[in-house]
């Protein structure tokens, strides 16, 4: 046990000291690539492990990104003051749509917060001086914290505990009689009841937490380009998270992180072949693995290395 | 006074389309509860089968038209034969066809604008440009031709449920789809025959819409999310409520976005709050389906 955990933590310390050796462009797309698994995981919590289709997980990072971006240069608050207000966001609307919406069977939840993210993005663009409208909010910076300014690879190292602090929380609600809840409450929500799961709580729970982890990803996030505006937060990356998932294995950790990375790096070297339509490749990927391989490339790797 | 009532002739044709859009969704969820979200890009394909055939080639609009639905028929035939009916006849979960449909809502977007130019394109106006006036009530010949049609539209689907066997075969199926399973109906071809009635309507609303929008790749998403509001206002229970969830609809937006002191960019969001509301308030619609 305690072998397993060394290796965990010598895992991430090897990703935390890896962008101290590459240069700034790889450190941008190392940043993203890692913003990419953490919520890729937290939305395989919710969509592969509870089964709740819902599309406001991207919506939720740009919550997150601008919430913390308005209240520390728009509001001119303390930066802890902010980041706390920034999580009771996202938990309150979070909480705002699953309350009502979690009632609903199977795909209406996905229908109610694609009308939430799609708002969103209204509101962005219409939200003036605030939001920034459709040029959206740039120039501003980390501001330091306790006199220590973080930048560059630095900044990297605190993606790199995100994702460890992302995987820890979820790993250890997995493994709970909460985890097991959430697929019972998947597989067979009439069978959970039975059992003495509050299925609606359950969902509910899991909407929120899942939601603040994407807030909380996204202020990281709203220091990387140091820039925040609509088209980031639109509906195509709403839609890429939920193929990452169900490409890489939905309901398996493993399987949400090599759906993030395969589809995440996939444009970089589809680009010379069909320019800007990698979409096309994603599209294409995710009716094969629905169709052939339910249980994505995860499932793949299970079959051979048994 | 005036005003008023070219606001009502333009927000009515709106809501045909929006109404048909509908009735995509609603032809293809009774028999098999499966919600294909790609009924927007399937109106945008029809638009650039629109292009190509009216603008480029000058085809006889008629001719065109029903050329363009047949094709769409065909379409939302083939997507059932491909990505639907293997998961359904696995046993797969409900979602599965559902998020398979999400993927070729992506391949079909990605595929006409990888074929064309990323502008918006012409589609032509069956009748010209012009304003027809009947006693007070006045639009343009394109508002009056969409009501026309799509009452054509409806009226046919009326009769289609209510006074063919395959309409009410398609109702049994609804009901109980075991049942009627057991009953000698054939599920895999009125599933087959559902997709490819979605995809005629669709596509029907994407062509008659396109002379007022231009045919673009982007087009799919909004009226897939407006269709799918107009379903949820009307109920999915019945064939009429399509139509009076789309009229509603667009009247809402239509007099909000001329009257309401908000600013014209929020317009864009009534659709996605009344979406919000009725899915949260009153999910199963207005019209209840009848027992």
């Amino acid at each position: 046990m305690t072998a397993k955990r060394l290796a965990w933590v010598g895992g991430f310390v090897i990703l935390a000291v890896l962008p101290f050796f590459l240069g700034s462009y790889h450190n941008d797309v190392y940043r993203k690539l890692l913003l990419w698994i953490t919520l890729a995981l937290g939305y395989n919590f919710l969509f592969g492990i509870c089964g709740q289709v819902a599309f406001s997980h991207f919506a939720f990072y740009g919550i997150g990104a601008y919430s913390v971006v308005i209240l520390l240069f728009q509001l001119n608050l303390p930066f802890p003051v902010a980041i706390v207000l920034g999580v009771v966001i996202c938990v309150v609307l979070a909480l705002a749509v699953a309350i009502p919406a979690t009632r609903l069977e199977g795909f209406y939840l996905a229908l109610v917060t694609l009308a939430l993210a799609q708002l969103f993005i209204v509101v962005l663009n219409e939200g003036g001086d605030v939001t920034g409208g459709t040029g959206g909010i740039a120039n501003y910076r980390l501001p330091p914290i306790f006199g220590w300014r973080i930048a560059g690879p630095s900044y990297t190292v605190v993606i790199v505990a995100l994702l460890a602090a992302t995987l820890a929380v979820l790993w250890r609600l997995d493994h709970s009689w909460f985890g097991r809840a959430c697929r019972a409450v998947r597989d067979n929500p009439e069978a959970a009841a039975a059992m003495g799961v509050d299925v609606a709580r359950t969902k509910v729970i899991v909407f929120t937490l899942t939601s603040a982890l994407a807030g909380i990803a996204g202020m990281v996030y709203a220091f990387v380009d140091n820039t925040v505006n609509p088209p980031i937060f639109g509906l195509d990356n709403a839609f890429l998270i939920l193929f990452m998932v169900i490409v890489g294995g939905a309901g398996r950790h493993a399987g949400a992180a090599i759906g993030a990375i395969l589809l995440f790096l996939l444009p970089f070297w589809l680009s010379p072949l069909v320019g800007h339509h990698h979409q096309l490749v994603f599209g294409l990927l995710v009716v094969a693995a629905i169709l052939l391989q339910p249980k994505g490339l995860i499932g793949l790797w299970d079959r051979f290395s048994r | 006074m005036r005003d008023l009532l070219e606001l009502a002739v333009s927000a009515t044709a709106s809501g045909c389309i929006y109404g048909l859009i509908a009735l995509a969704y609603l032809l293809m969820i009774r028999p098999t509860g499966i919600i294909n979200f790609a009924v927007g890009e399937w109106a945008m394909v029809a638009a650039f089968g629109g292009h190509l055939l009216l603008y480029r080639y000058e085809w006889p609009y008629a001719l065109g038209m029903a050329a363009v639905v047949a094709f769409m028929m065909l379409v939302g035939w083939g997507t059932e034969r491909v990505a639907v009916r293997p998961l359904v006849e696995k046993g797969a979960p409900l979602l599965a066809p559902i998020l398979a449909l999400l993927g070729v809502l992506v391949v079909t977007r990605e595929v006409i604008s990888v074929s064309f130019p990323p502008d918006p394109l012409p589609v032509p106006f069956p009748f010209g440009i012009g304003r027809l006036e009947i006693g007070p009530v006045g639009g343009s010949y394109q508002s009056f031709f969409i009501i026309v049609v799509t009452l054509l539209v409806f009226a046919g689907m009326w009769f289609f449920f209510e006074k063919t066997l395959w309409g009410k075969s398609f109702e049994a199926v609804a009901l109980n789809r075991r049942a009627a399973a057991l009953m000698g109906i054939n599920l895999s071809r009125v599933t087959a025959l559902s997709f490819a009635g979605g995809a005629g309507a669709a596509g029907l609303a994407g062509l008659l819409v396109s002379p007022n929008i231009s045919a673009h790749y982007l087009m799919g998403v909004p009226l897939a999310i407006q269709g799918f509001t107009a379903l949820v206002v009307g109920g999915v229970g019945r064939v009429e409520g399509a139509l009076l969830g789309g009229l509603l609809l667009a009247f809402a937006e239509q007099f909000i976005a001329r009257y309401a002191p908000i600013p014209s960019g929020y317009t864009q969001g009534v659709p996605l709050l009344f979406l919000m509301i009725f899915l949260l308030v009153r999910p199963t619609g207005l019209l209840r389906a009848r027992a």
